[in-house]
């Protein structure tokens, strides 16, 4: 009955020509020993435009590896990925990512660490390169550290350059990968509730944005859906439309009773 | 004959642990939760120690954003304007970090218009007798670290990595 509705509320979105990302009946198996080992079960999901999806499961459950697919680093065993009209076969430029780790080149600059980002980029002049750059690091909070070296920065400093290098190359859809996990309380606090602003914006060209977490509050907080998987094989479990006002009131009785929600369906 | 010391500061000084998000998360939060905790609920809300929590609090008292008083924690009327601004939040007090060691001094080498490192302040301050280490490495690290965290994102200096100097914003 779940099934039905989720999929008739698919439809509309569909209908309405809002959706941005679309995973469709996705499986990925892993071999041990040529037998097979199901790692994803039939995941399908959808983010409509500006919308925050989060996604949600126990630890090992395969988030990340489904974020992985999205983002066309891994190809599923079957089942397909769209962004808009096109499927997704492979990595592509308005597909950006950004890590749990920040992975900055230490002996790059904050702008060439942005830059790396772009150095693919034929269809773009190196002028074209640094000014996409220097706007994205201005957007992400650091106009001013241009200059500085990773290890001249703070946690929360360094993702901010991950996301400003995942800004810079323009991408329709963003993915985030516990992107705050690696952060103090503080920092990653301050990141978050800058982060729906940050990414959601007319100054970005971010139409979704797919985050995957184990922290609920964090969810409850950023997302407007969630996705909550069950353990290995990972399959949908449940699909919930979070729609308390923004900024949203991590005291509220409404927020504990979403956080509650996704718990129940995580247990 | 030995130049005559400057007078002893009776400045303020930036504790070396401090990083201007830090005062920014403790203003928000304490406004988000009416502008006026204690100490120790307001460490909890932060997730933070309340060792961590006391030189973020000097911090943000020195800055005019705070006023503690018997254990309490007030939003002033500065920090209340700070919480609501979404604008770039240090900007809005770089007048006043301009006033704090070692930004004063930072500022002050600067002024006189040659791009300047952080071993020229650390000297600078130590004529003063102000350190942030006994170790001189850790010293002039922790006062880099603390002109890039704050003077940059203030918009008073500017900083070259591959240099290692810093000029007047």
């Amino acid at each position: 009955m779940k099934g039905k509705t989720a999929l008739s509320e698919r439809q509309v979105e569909v209908a309405a020509g809002t959706v941005v990302v679309t995973v469709d009946h996705v499986n990925l198996d892993y071999h041990k020993e040529k037998e097979p080992l199901p790692v994803l079960t039939d995941v399908s999901l959808t983010a409509v435009k500006d919308q925050l999806v989060a996604i949600t499961g126990p630890s090992g459950c395969g988030k990340s590896t489904l974020l992985r697919i999205i983002s066309g680093l891994v190809k599923p065993t079957s089942g397909r990925v769209r962004v808009l009209d096109s499927e997704v076969k492979g990595p592509r430029d308005d597909i950006s990512i950004v890590f749990q780790n920040f992975v900055l080149l230490p002996w790059r600059t904050a702008l060439e660490n942005v830059l790396f980002g772009l150095s693919s980029r034929k269809d773009l002049t190196d002028e074209q390169k640094n000014r996409k750059a220097e706007s994205a690091l201005e957007i992400a909070g650091l106009q001013g550290f241009e200059s500085v070296y990773p290890g001249e920065l703070s946690g929360g400093m360094k993702q901010r350059v991950g996301v400003a290098r995942a800004l810079a190359g323009d991408p329709r859809v963003m993915l985030l990968d516990e992107p705050f996990s690696s952060l103090d309380d503080l920092t990653a606090e301050r990141l978050r509730r800058e982060m729906h602003t940050l990414l959601i914006s007319p100054q970005t060209s971010v139409q979704s944005v797919i985050l995957v977490s184990h922290n609920v509050e964090e969810i409850i907080e950023l997302a407007d859906k969630v996705i909550v998987l069950s353990s290995r094989p990972a399959h949908v479990v449940g699909e919930l439309k979070v729609d308390l006002p923004r900024p949203r009131n991590k005291k509220s009785d409404e927020f504990f009773q979403w956080v509650d929600r996704v718990y129940s369906l995580l247990s | 004959m030995a130049e005559p010391h400057r007078p002893l500061p009776t400045a303020l000084i930036m504790p070396g642990n401090v990083r201007g998000g830090q005062v920014i998360s403790l203003v928000e939060i304490t406004g988000s939760i009416g502008g006026k905790v204690d100490a120790p609920k307001l460490a909890d809300e932060m997730g933070a120690d309340i060792a961590v929590l006391l030189p973020v609090l000097d911090a943000a008292e020195m800055l005019g954003l705070v006023r503690t008083e018997k254990g309490d924690v007030h939003l002033t009327e500065l920090g209340l304007k700070f919480q609501k601004t979404s604008k770039n939040k240090l900007k809005m007090l770089k007048d006043r970090i301009a006033g704090i060691e070692p930004f004063r001094t930072a500022l002050e080498l600067a002024s006189k218009g040659r791009p300047i490192t952080a071993s020229q302040v650390a000297d600078s301050l130590n004529e003063i007798g102000l350190k942030w280490h006994y170790q001189p490495e850790m010293n002039e690290s922790l006062i880099r670290t603390l002109l890039i965290h704050w003077a940059i994102y203030a918009g008073l200096l500017r900083y070259d990595g591959k240099s290692g100097k810093f000029q007047k914003a």
